[in-house]
């Protein structure tokens, strides 16, 4: 009954929809601008390597994946890649396909290899043939239907709420006659016809555009590439429900309305037939790289193990610290902290830094000031698991609430029909001193919420057990100094839709204030103190732990002063000037790189609403550091490095090394390449440009008047005008433990096992503070001789 | 020489200057592109201190059909120091949007000479100044528009608005050809004050065709695609377009409003076109879920709302209405990076409290009771007012109508509905006093509002009747919006009506460029 019309045998149906399944798969999810995160846009393509990934996506994406060779023939050139650099590399391929010796690989610098197209679909033949845009309209048709789906609160008239994906827009597309005057006939007509499922709609479309098993799963992957951003927010739908334990047919439903596309196309043009059917036997061929991808892929490499070399002469060994510090100041990983801690160090040599995750450890689903919605404050690979709250006595929140609602009447007065005519004539003049407020930058910054709390509070037992967790964790076990600064990060930036992608990836998005309160007052709090000698952490009586928030536009820190605390402000003042001075150091170095910009003026970006370049965010990321600070605190790591404290030497059964390299290093990994996607390919994974972006449906950007949804970083984040900022690396992840525990964690774990075996990650050990050993696929080690021969 | 009209003078000078530096950051340009901005807000102002003290000014050379006059008055003072205002805000918007891009010092001097254009177009005293500013407008927005020439969509979009804007050009010279043969004159004041009360047929025609040139210039249905597709530019150009270019047609009206007055028929034209444009732009603006698509169907909207107040004889409060509308769009597309946040603020306080249909009826009823004492008060302080006027404060009042149902809702408390009813007076009160303020800053210049006779009765029920409609339908929304049968009226809505699609298919405009 299930398949009556299509005549295929079962087993084909269920390869079919298992490569429908796969081609999903193969996307990256896109969270919302809302509270948006980094995603590795190669997320799919983890399980095989950057060669074969780039022949793949040359063939559903039509993009190069590896930087071109020019740029990277002129770094061989300029002496930044030497040819030790890249005779190691080609060492290190593995490809049969490689030069045979270095002589040959440096005779292919000088040739261009062939920009890469995608294999075409079914609309792009019959544009051809027939002459009309084909792919603009799907563009748009699709577009326009999905900004409505997709829509969180931007139009006051939504589609009706309940449906199924695939099912609104069959309803959306048989009234659309824009194909039909497009000069698509009868397509109102083939969408009602069309069969009523995703999954039937999936299979008579494979059946009648002769897409067979082997050819599915990159011609899937091919139409979804074409849907942009649309089908990767779809993806993040899916991505949401897993993580609840449920699923989400979106990313599927938005398939097959592609594919309805291609039959009604391949029936409008049936003179492509022939070349159609040559495409889904290009997509049936195995994905191999060619000898070009290999090429590039090795020069790659050689520009990887160019920054390596670099990183491994800059980290000489442990600097000596002794006695108790005066200040502590744990910091978020995040590369932007790298140059602030140096900054700070720089000032006494009494001053310790610290670098852990910016959500603190504290798996937190936070529920703001004002508001009923829980948001989750924690890496996305994570699950919250304690609830929090800001919010203030009953009272103040229903004032609150009531303001909002006051202000939401006004605002959808100011949309409805009729009610806008009225609304511009009451208010629009009082929008000239709108106009010079704003530009000149006269706004200011909203008061700091509350101080969050527990929900239901936590006991004894529970503040004492997660206190001595998150503090073994940070290796901060003993020695501390009289005050502990918990920092947390956040961008501070006017009008820009990107703003949460400036804030601490670490808190999903958000900044890092609430993590960093929280634990200052859990380790603060009497019953935690009283609880941690029980787990073996041995705290001085006089430590108190305060919170603050670091603004990595401004560098201005501001600390959270909840209660008074007479016995220690002399150290609070000492700590509020070192901090001062810091961050003016800070905006000194961070001015060289801003276009624009003077150490005085750094700060007046954020407020600035014309400002398309506010700070740099974490452009230039290249390294990840887990070792105690005293290996790093000498080297000027120019604010590219992730910064984790980590002792091995305390960290007994290597808890910590595991988590560490299966959260933090992910993370890092997913943000690097990102930025490495969107500085390589930015047509497939960058944001776009944004002079001419267009927020829709207040989860993301499309540019200019509408079209694909765009994901990723836009230009002007990773570019200065001139040239990229980010230099595309895939990270390096130093850590100072043993080899044989790093090698039994990735045994343990094979998806992080993956991005080191396939090369998305490079992995060093680190002994006494210098490169000790490099990994190799297959959990093997190899020694440093190269390195130090190198350094 | 007035101050006003030199204002265009250091724009051009800089525009001149920003043209020799073409490239990325070129040095100094974007510095002095703002101050020339500054230059020519700060001549505006001292023109508007000179009409008070000297009064208005003409200055003219040639004579004859070839005469070229400046003219310095309430509506040239007005408009000057508006369409200064936003370019000094654009200007400096732009300078550090743009920072780095490859043709930077193009931008700047594209931008000076079209603001230094519609500067001089807003003080137009003759027919050829008048023509001249629009042609040279929309030549400087066409290339604006083609900032990115590599995007398809920027080229279809600047295809389409160079197709309106010249047929708008175009309607603009035949009818000051017709005008001359007419009158005999160049001069718009002298034209505007020899309008008889009967025109002759040249004088009917060129009307209609200045009606024609308005509507195709604010984007009137049916020809509102362009407007609708051109954020294809950087956002300060939809900014400068929205704000001070778009409500060129308006002016153009509102300066020889005798004469338009004067032909019952165009004035009947203007009620309708603007009327059902203004509807029509705000019913798709609902459905629009990205930010720029739903403030361009917006300005459609409201440039529609204006031409309609023209076709009431409503003129000064049509002069309102585009300084009121320019001030917030311009604010609105500058800030619109911040609609992330915005929806996510909207969505913050939970879910909105839909009035029932008990809930809007005692809206209206106590929107119309407010209307009545707000209107009474203002007729004691200031005079009677003409039944256009009335009906057009009724309108706006069905719109304040929705804002008093949101806090009647069954589900809202009472503090909610104590703020937006205190919101809802401030409203009411804030734009009868604006009202106020437009007849005695413009009255004086600017027509009275016909005697209402069968025709123009005809034409204010008829507003009345489909506004008050709309309205009502709007503030019942959350009842029929997501039923069933009101699915297909969406898809056309969100759809534009497809006017666009049909245009595109007219012009080839998804035809590709080299079809093999």
């Amino acid at each position: 009954m299930l398949m009556q019309q299509i005549d295929t045998a079962p087993a084909r149906i269920a390869g079919i929809l298992k490569s429908a399944e796969a081609a999903v798969r193969a996307i990256p999810p896109a969270f919302p601008l809302s509270a948006t995160v980094a995603v590795n846009p190669f997320l799919g393509q983890t399980g095989e390597d950057l060669a074969t990934a780039a022949a793949r996506l040359a063939r559903v994406a039509g993009v190069a994946i590896l930087r071109p060779r020019v740029d990277l023939a002129a770094e061989v050139a300029a002496g930044r890649i030497t040819d030790d650099d890249l005779s190691e590399a080609l060492l290190a391929c593995r490809s049969a396909l490689k030069p045979a010796d270095l002589a040959m690989l440096k005779a292919r610098l000088a040739a261009t290899p062939p920009a890469p197209a995608a294999l075409p679909t079914v609309a792009e033949l019959a544009a051809r043939a027939t002459g009309t845009d084909w792919p603009a309209l799907i563009a748009r048709c699709i577009g326009l239907w999905a900004a409505g789906r997709f829509d969180r609160g931007q139009a006051l008239w939504t589609p009706a709420p309940g449906q199924g994906a695939f099912a609104a827009w069959r309803e959306w597309a048989t009234h659309d006659l824009t194909p039909e005057i497009a000069g698509l006939a009868g397509f109102c007509a083939h969408v009602a016809a069309a069969p009523d499922t995703a999954e039937r709609a999936i299979l008579r479309a494979a059946g009648r555009l002769g897409i067979d098993e082997a050819a599915a799963p990159t011609a899937f992957h091919r139409l979804l590439t074409d849907l942009g951003g649309w089908a990767q927010h779809a993806r993040w739908l899916l991505w949401e429900a897993e993580l609840k334990g449920g699923t989400d047919a979106t990313p599927a439903d938005t398939l097959a309305i592609r594919l309805v596309w291609e039959e009604a196309l391949l029936a409008h043009a049936p003179a492509v037939a022939e070349d159609w059917a040559q495409t889904v036997a290009a997509h049936a061929a195995p994905v191999v790289p060619t000898p070009d991808h290999v090429i590039d892929a090795i020069l790659q490499e050689a520009a990887e193990r160019a920054h390596q070399r670099r990183l491994a002469a800059a980290l000489t060994g442990p600097r000596a610290q002794a006695g108790r510090p005066a200040l502590q100041a744990a910091f978020c990983i995040d590369v932007r902290s790298e140059v602030f801690r140096r900054a700070l160090e720089a000032l006494d040599p009494g001053i310790a830094t610290i670098g852990f995750a910016g959500f603190f450890g504290l798996p937190l689903a936070h529920r703001a000031h004002g508001t009923d919605e829980v948001a989750a404050h924690l890496p996305v690979l994570l699950k919250p698991a304690l609830t929090s709250t800001s919010q203030a006595a009953p009272e103040v929140e229903q004032a609150i609430r009531i303001a909002a609602r006051t202000a939401r009447a006004w605002s959808r007065f100011r949309q409805a029909a009729v009610s806008s005519f009225a609304f511009v004539e009451a208010a629009g003049p009082f929008y000239g001193a709108k106009l010079v407020r704003d530009a000149l930058g006269l706004t200011k910054d909203p008061a700091s919420a509350p101080a969050p709390r527990i929900e239901g509070g936590l006991s004894a037992e529970a503040k004492a057990a997660t206190g001595a967790a998150v503090l073994k964790a940070m290796s901060l076990t003993q020695g501390h100094a009289r005050l502990v600064l918990l920092l947390g990060h956040g961008g501070n930036v006017t009008n820009n839709p990107h703003e949460s992608a400036y804030h601490c990836g670490a808190c999903g998005g958000k900044t890092g204030e609430v993590s960093a309160r929280l634990l200052a007052s859990l380790l603060n709090d009497h019953e935690t103190r009283a609880g941690l000698p029980g787990h073996g952490i041995d705290l001085a009586a006089d430590t108190l732990f305060l919170a603050g928030l670091h603004d990595t536009t401004t560098d201005e820190i501001l600390l959270y002063e909840d209660a008074p605390v007479p016995t220690h402000a002399a150290d609070i003042a000492a700590a509020k000037d070192w901090l001062t001075r810091a961050g003016k150091a800070a905006r000194a170095e961070r001015a060289v790189r801003l276009p624009g910009a003077t150490p005085a003026t750094v700060a007046a970006r954020a407020r600035d609403w014309a400002e398309v370049r506010p700070e740099w965010g974490l452009a230039g990321c290249a390294a990840f550091i887990a070792a105690p600070r005293a290996v790093t605190a000498a080297a000027d790591l120019q604010g590219r490095a992730f910064l984790h404290s980590y002792d091995w030497q305390t960290d007994h059964g290597f808890g910590t090394l595991e988590l560490i390299l299966t959260a933090p290093v992910v993370v890092a990994s997913w943000i690097s390449l990102q930025y490495y996607g969107s500085s390589v390919a930015p047509a497939a994974f960058g944001g776009g440009n944004k002079l001419i972006h267009n927020v829709t449906g207040g989860i993301g950007v499309v540019q200019g008047n509408g079209g694909a949804l765009r994901p990723g970083l836009p230009w002007q984040t990773v570019h200065d005008g001139k040239r990229l900022i980010h230099e595309p690396l895939r990270l390096s992840i130093l850590i100072e433990a043993s080899q044989a525990a790093m090698s039994e964690i990735l045994a343990r774990h094979p998806g992080v096992r993956d991005l080191f075996d396939n090369g998305w990650l490079h992995l060093f050990a680190l002994e006494g503070g210098r490169i000790a050993a490099r990994y190799r696929p297959g959990l093997t080690w190899e020694g440093a001789e190269a390195h130090s021969r190198a350094a | 020489m007035d101050p006003l009209s030199l204002a265009p003078l250091p724009l051009l000078a800089a525009a001149v200057f920003a043209a020799t530096r073409p490239g990325r950051r070129p040095v100094a340009v974007p510095a002095v592109a703002e101050l020339a901005t500054l230059a020519a807000l700060a001549l505006a102002a001292a023109g508007v201190v000179w009409l008070f003290v000297a009064g208005s000014t003409v200055i003219a050379v040639g004579s004859g059909p070839w005469m070229l006059a400046l003219r310095l008055d309430a509506v040239s003072a007005t408009m000057g120091l508006l369409v200064a205002f936003v370019g000094w805000i654009v200007e400096r918007y732009s300078r550090r949007y743009l920072d780095g891009e490859t043709r930077e010092g193009r931008f700047h001097a594209l931008m000076l000479a079209t603001l230094a254009a519609v500067l001089v177009l807003v003080q137009s005293g003759s027919l050829l100044v008048l023509a001249a500013a629009f042609v040279a407008v929309g030549l400087g927005l066409r290339q604006l528009l083609l900032f990115y020439p590599d995007r398809p969509e920027a080229r279809r979009a600047a295809a389409k608005f160079s197709l309106v804007w010249s047929a708008g050009d175009a309607a603009v010279i035949l009818a000051g050809v017709l005008l001359w043969l007419a009158f005999g004159s160049a001069d718009l004041a002298a034209i505007s004050e020899a309008a008889p009360a009967s025109l002759p047929l040249a004088a009917k025609v060129a009307v209609a065709l200045l009606v024609l040139a308005a509507a195709l210039k604010t984007a009137a249905f049916p020809l509102h695609g362009w407007l609708t597709e051109v954020m294809e530019a950087p956002t300060p150009v939809s900014a400068l377009l929205h704000a001070g270019i778009v409500n060129a047609g308006g002016f153009l009206l509102i300066r020889l409003a005798d004469l338009v007055q004067a032909s019952p028929g165009a004035m009947a034209a203007l009620v309708m076109i603007g009327g059902f444009t203004a509807l029509f732009g705000a019913l798709v603006m609902l459905t629009q879920a990205a930010v720029k698509t739903a403030l361009a169907w917006s300005t459609v909207a409201q440039m529609g709302f204006m031409l309609l107040q023209c076709g009431l004889g409503l003129w000064a409060l049509a002069l309102l209405h585009i300084v009121a509308h320019s001030l917030y769009k311009a604010h609105a597309f500058l800030a619109s990076g911040g609609a992330v946040q915005a929806v996510a603020a909207t969505r913050r306080p939970g879910p909105v409290a839909a009035p029932g249909i008990g809930a809007v009826a005692r809206a209206f009823l106590i929107a119309v009771a407010l209307y009545a004492v707000v209107a009474a008060g203002f007729s004691a302080l200031a005079g009677e007012k003409s039944p256009q006027a009335l009906a057009l404060g009724l309108i706006l009042v069905f719109g304040v109508a929705y804002l008093v149902a949101q806090g009647l809702a069954d589900a809202a408390p009472s503090a909610l509905t104590q703020r937006t009813a205190a919101a809802s007076a401030g409203a009411a009160v804030a734009y009868f006093a604006f009202h106020q303020a437009a007849f005695a800053l413009w009255g004086g210049g600017l027509p009275q509002a016909p005697l209402a006779g069968a025709l123009e009765w005809a034409l204010i029920v008829l507003a009345l009747c489909s506004f008050g409609l709309v309205a009502v339908a709007q503030a019942l929304f959350p009842h029929w919006a997501h039923h069933p049968a009101a699915a297909g009226l969406r898809v056309h809505l969100a759809n534009g009506l497809y006017l666009n699609a049909l245009l595109d298919r007219a012009i080839g405009g998804l035809r590709l460029a080299r079809p093999n």
